[in-house]
């Protein structure tokens, strides 16, 4: 697997690839959000909104998804050529993730958060991960991942279904996590 | 509340009664709607809305030359382009054609909060 091999194309990024539309979606460095929804519509939908429109510094983010659907799949329905994709299956090949190697995919969400100056994770197939391991098992990795991301200036976002869990697991998860808002008004 | 005019050109009725409900739940009670090309320039010349929602995939004429002709009645008219694909190269198609922004759709009440927070003034 070439997983820490790879270079990551944000360096080939362009400004000029930006979109010139509101920021719909205000994220702080550091955080983790959690959105309940039964498929990953607003997820995918803040994470392209904003991997394609600059900060608040006018800087560009750059972006990592980690899926239950296939990259070429991703690349096709949002457009998202600049973005590093990797497929949560059990298939062997590159940009493929095992749902149960926990380690392979921790690691590669802390060293994405560490490396980026600005970025945002897409970490969709929460509940595919349940399913493969035990809940506590996961929640560890949330919890892993969120020491690292909460001293970088990275975010991450996280889908989750609430009819896949009971309240004490959602209340887990959201524990050390934040609800995304609306961004104010920034022109 | 505000006392902004607001446009919706969508083919679907049962899109425009959610939409219609999100945006009364963010103080914006005033709104007219139309489905098609025909419907959409004719209200908005009629009615002179602040902003326009504009699906831009319609039945007949699209989004897209909807926009054209909205802005042919005023250049400085606020289209919001809408689709059900969020891609890179639609929302770029909807900016070229001169849309201001861009929605999901359905829309959630984050996203749409943010862009009239952007246009409504």
């Amino acid at each position: 697997m070439s997983l820490f091999s790879k270079k990551t194309k944000e360096n080939a990024s362009h400004k000029d690839d930006l979109l010139p539309i509101t920021r719909k979606y205000s994220v702080l460095a550091g955080r983790i959000y959690i959105v309940e929804e039964s498929q990953p519509v607003i997820s995918f939908d803040a994470f392209l909104n904003i991997v394609s429109t600059p900060d608040k510094d006018s800087q560009r983010v750059s972006g990592l998804a980690i899926s239950r659907q296939h990259p070429n799949l991703i690349r096709e329905k949002y457009g998202l050529e600049d973005v590093r994709i990797y497929w949560l299956a059990t298939r062997a090949g590159d940009d493929v993730i095992s749902p149960t190697n926990l380690g392979i995919l921790t690691h590669t969400i802390v060293k994405f958060a560490e490396d980026s100056k600005r970025g945002v994770i897409l970490l969709d197939g929460l509940e595919y991960l349940v399913s493969n391991n035990d809940f506590n098992k996961v929640l560890r990795v949330v919890d892993q991942v969120s020491d690292h991301i909460s001293q970088s200036k990275s975010v991450m976002i996280v889908p989750v279904d609430p009819r896949a869990f009971d309240p004490k697991e959602l209340a887990l998860l959201e524990r050390n996590t934040e609800k995304m808002t609306a961004a104010s008004k920034a022109k | 509340m505000s006392t902004l005019k607001i446009l919706i050109v969508d083919d679907l009725d049962a899109f425009r009664k959610v939409f219609i409900e999100m945006l009364v739940r963010a103080g914006f009670h005033d709104v007219v709607e139309a489905s098609n090309f025909d419907q959409a320039v004719e209200r908005f010349t009629r009615e002179r809305p602040e902003i326009c929602f504009v699906d831009m995939i319609l039945p007949g004429k699209s989004g897209v030359e909807v926009t054209k002709a909205i802005l042919q009645v005023d250049p400085k008219a606020k289209i919001i382009a809408m689709s059900s694909i969020v891609n890179k190269k639609m929302i770029r198609e909807s900016l070229d054609c001169g849309a201001k922004d861009f929605l999901l759709k359905p829309t959630n009440d984050i996203a749409l909060s943010s862009v009239l927070a952007m246009w409504s003034d």
